[in-house]
């Protein structure tokens, strides 16, 4: 099919060292990371950041296990993970489901009324003051699971998905004397598991790696997400500093920082090999049928 | 009999005209208590603030809430007149519109790269290596980016200066270069990612028009240049018109992992929101900061409006709406 040209040939390799230069550069940066966060403090004062380092150590990882701050940190992430992505999926499908089907007269106006907010928005003071003044929700675990609760995009992207199951298929489920919520859960739902497959990764993801919720609403230190935790590194160590917990161990602030952030992109690479391919794959279907 | 039918059917027929809500109620409503709920977080958290726009024409105070007293425009010309006003809109504006041209561009450019590629394999391993950084939350990117590449004393950056015989840069003190570290790093984290969503629009456009082309004699760069970016264009659109109307926003999360409070770095990378942000933390005046929000919402409406329109001038089928 292709003539290999000298010209194409040429071409080829080019693209080949551009490509890999910079997929180079989207690696390196996370490898040189882990090799520092496992190498010494004095070897980082005296050389910087090396991907080989001069000497080894673990006492990072050894202090960041050690406080007690790393495992409410696991926790408090995955249970807002975990129920934030299970509500949304479960209410944002729903009023997709129902918003895709043709028998609901009205179903334009809710479109209307879920589009609305993505091009006009009060800002940031007066959603603050709803949070915090009206539903209180400063210091609780679900200022950090509602504010991000329904994304109007997801709830389209699912329509348009359940749109292109045939009608068919749920009037045949409703002659057999199935309701809407059981043709829901049963019927349409095994049909739509790409979609929802894709979807659920993107609400997880979003809430692993939220943290501006706990910047806006948290100030208890048993409250603080993973993400928020690196965020507060500082004045977490000098928490650890002050409370003497680590007795009289020089505490490695460089390699403590790498380390932690480390510990909290874990699940995250070890998950990528097996998710991307859904990613990639949720992404074609969301683009196609836009 | 047929007319007894008639009869019999004409009160429901009436009931039906009458009322249509009522009867749309009776009889689809399970499927209104399934949007219920997805209506009801939107209304608490996107519509009950609306009202709250109001604070921008008041002297608010947390004792007085919505009966203080009014003060008509001075919210506004409290910010606009001061130096924040210019300074803030123009870095963002300058963040974002680089954002949208440097990822756009550079998104296409990969996405065309890939579909070029004729190893397979190569394709899904440079894929994936893009698409990482995607993964990972702004705080972890902005940890990379202030201690391992821009950190004063032993970062990647200053390491090379230094090697190449140069002078080691005071990051932490030198406000100049964070717009464009914080563009690169915006940039390095979508590109791999927007790059597979152009991607996906390429693999969906007919090959037969490359058989046609080709048959033509058509070299590979002229099917670039006529049938590829031509046909990628409703994508590239609708892709900006969606970050047109977030231009006065600001990509807080980037932007404050990076820079935190560091007021020497303000200068070129303070932006609306993380200025108002450090308003309402702090509890300063309520009332200029919702002045600033509501300036941020009609600008950004009118920007969304406006290119939208345009664009339906240039083609309908290409609008968001």
């Amino acid at each position: 099919m292709y003539q290999k040209s000298i010209g194409e040939r040429i071409a080829q390799i080019l693209i080949h060292i551009f490509l890999f230069a910079y997929s180079f550069c989207c690696i390196y940066p996370f490898i040189l990371t882990f090799m520092a966060s496992i190498s010494s403090e004095q070897s980082i004062m005296k050389n910087g950041y090396r991907l080989i380092p001069s000497e080894f150590s673990s006492l990072a990882y050894e202090t960041v296990f050690k406080d007690s701050s790393i495992y409410t940190g696991y926790a408090v992430s995955i249970f807002v993970t975990v129920v934030g992505t299970l509500l949304a999926l479960i209410i944002c499908g729903m009023v997709g489901y129902a918003m895709s089907l043709q028998r609901v007269k009205y179903r334009n106006h809710i479109a209307m009324y879920f589009y609305i907010p993505m091009v006009f928005s009060a800002g940031l003071l007066p959603w603050y003051l709803v949070c915090t003044q009206f539903l209180h929700l400063q210091d609780t675990i679900w200022a950090l699971i509602l504010p991000t609760l329904v994304s109007p995009f997801n709830v389209f992207l699912m329509r348009n998905y359940f749109k292109t199951i045939p009608s068919s298929l749920v009037e045949s489920a409703e002659i057999d004397g199935s309701g809407p919520f059981r043709t829901y859960f049963q019927i349409v739902i095994p049909l739509a598991t790409p979609i929802i497959a894709t979807v659920a990764l993107f609400i997880g993801l979003g809430y692993w790696n939220d943290w501006t919720n706990a910047l806006w609403f948290i100030s208890d230190r048993k409250l603080f997400p993973l993400q928020y935790m690196l965020y507060r590194i500082k004045s977490i160590m000098d928490f650890i500093r002050q409370n003497g917990s680590m007795g009289n161990i020089q505490l490695p602030s460089q390699t403590f920082q790498l380390a932690t952030l480390f510990v909290t992109i874990g699940p995250i690479v070890l998950l990528y090999p097996f998710v991307q391919k859904f990613f990639v794959k949720g992404i074609m279907v969301g683009a196609v049928k836009g | 009999m047929k007319k007894e039918a008639a009869l019999q059917r004409e009160p429901a027929n009436s009931f039906r005209k009458k009322h249509p809500f009522l009867n749309e109620m009776r009889r689809n409503w399970p499927y209104y208590l399934m949007m219920a709920p997805a209506a009801l977080v939107l209304f608490i958290f996107s519509y009950l603030p609306l009202p709250g726009l109001v604070i921008a024409f008041m002297d608010f105070n947390y004792v007085d809430k919505f009966s203080s007293p009014w003060v008509g425009l001075a919210n506004f010309k409290f910010y606009f007149t001061s130096s924040y006003a210019f300074q803030t809109t123009f870095n963002t504006l300058f963040i974002n519109i680089n954002y949208l041209v440097w990822t756009t561009l550079f998104s296409v450019l990969f996405s065309i790269l890939l579909n070029e590629l004729r190893s397979k394999f190569a394709k899904k391993i440079y894929q994936n290596a893009m698409f990482l950084p995607y993964f990972f939350s702004s705080v972890i990117i902005g940890k990379l980016i202030t201690t391992i590449l821009f950190s004063d004393s032993y970062g990647l950056v200053n390491q090379i200066i230094t090697a190449l015989g140069g002078e080691a840069i005071l990051w932490s003190q030198t406000p100049n270069p964070w717009a464009w570290i914080i563009i690169g790093t915006h940039l390095w984290q979508v590109a791999g990612y927007n790059s597979i969503v152009y991607l996906a629009s390429i693999t969906g456009i007919d090959d037969q028009l490359y058989e046609a082309a080709s048959l033509d004699g058509a070299t590979r760069w002229q099917q670039l240049w006529r049938i590829t970016l031509p046909l990628l264009l409703p994508t590239i659109i609708t892709m900006s018109l969606l970050s047109i109307g977030n231009m006065l926003r600001g990509d807080f999360a980037t932007i404050y992992s990076i820079i935190g409070d560091n007021g020497l770095l303000y200068k070129y990378t303070d932006v609306i929101d993380t200025y108002v942000f450090r308003a309402i933390k702090s509890a300063a005046d309520f009332g200029p900061t919702a002045a600033v929000g509501l300036y941020q919402s009609v600008v950004g409406f009118i920007l969304v409006w406006g290119s939208n329109s345009l664009v339906k001038l240039y083609d309908k089928d290409y609008a968001l709406f």
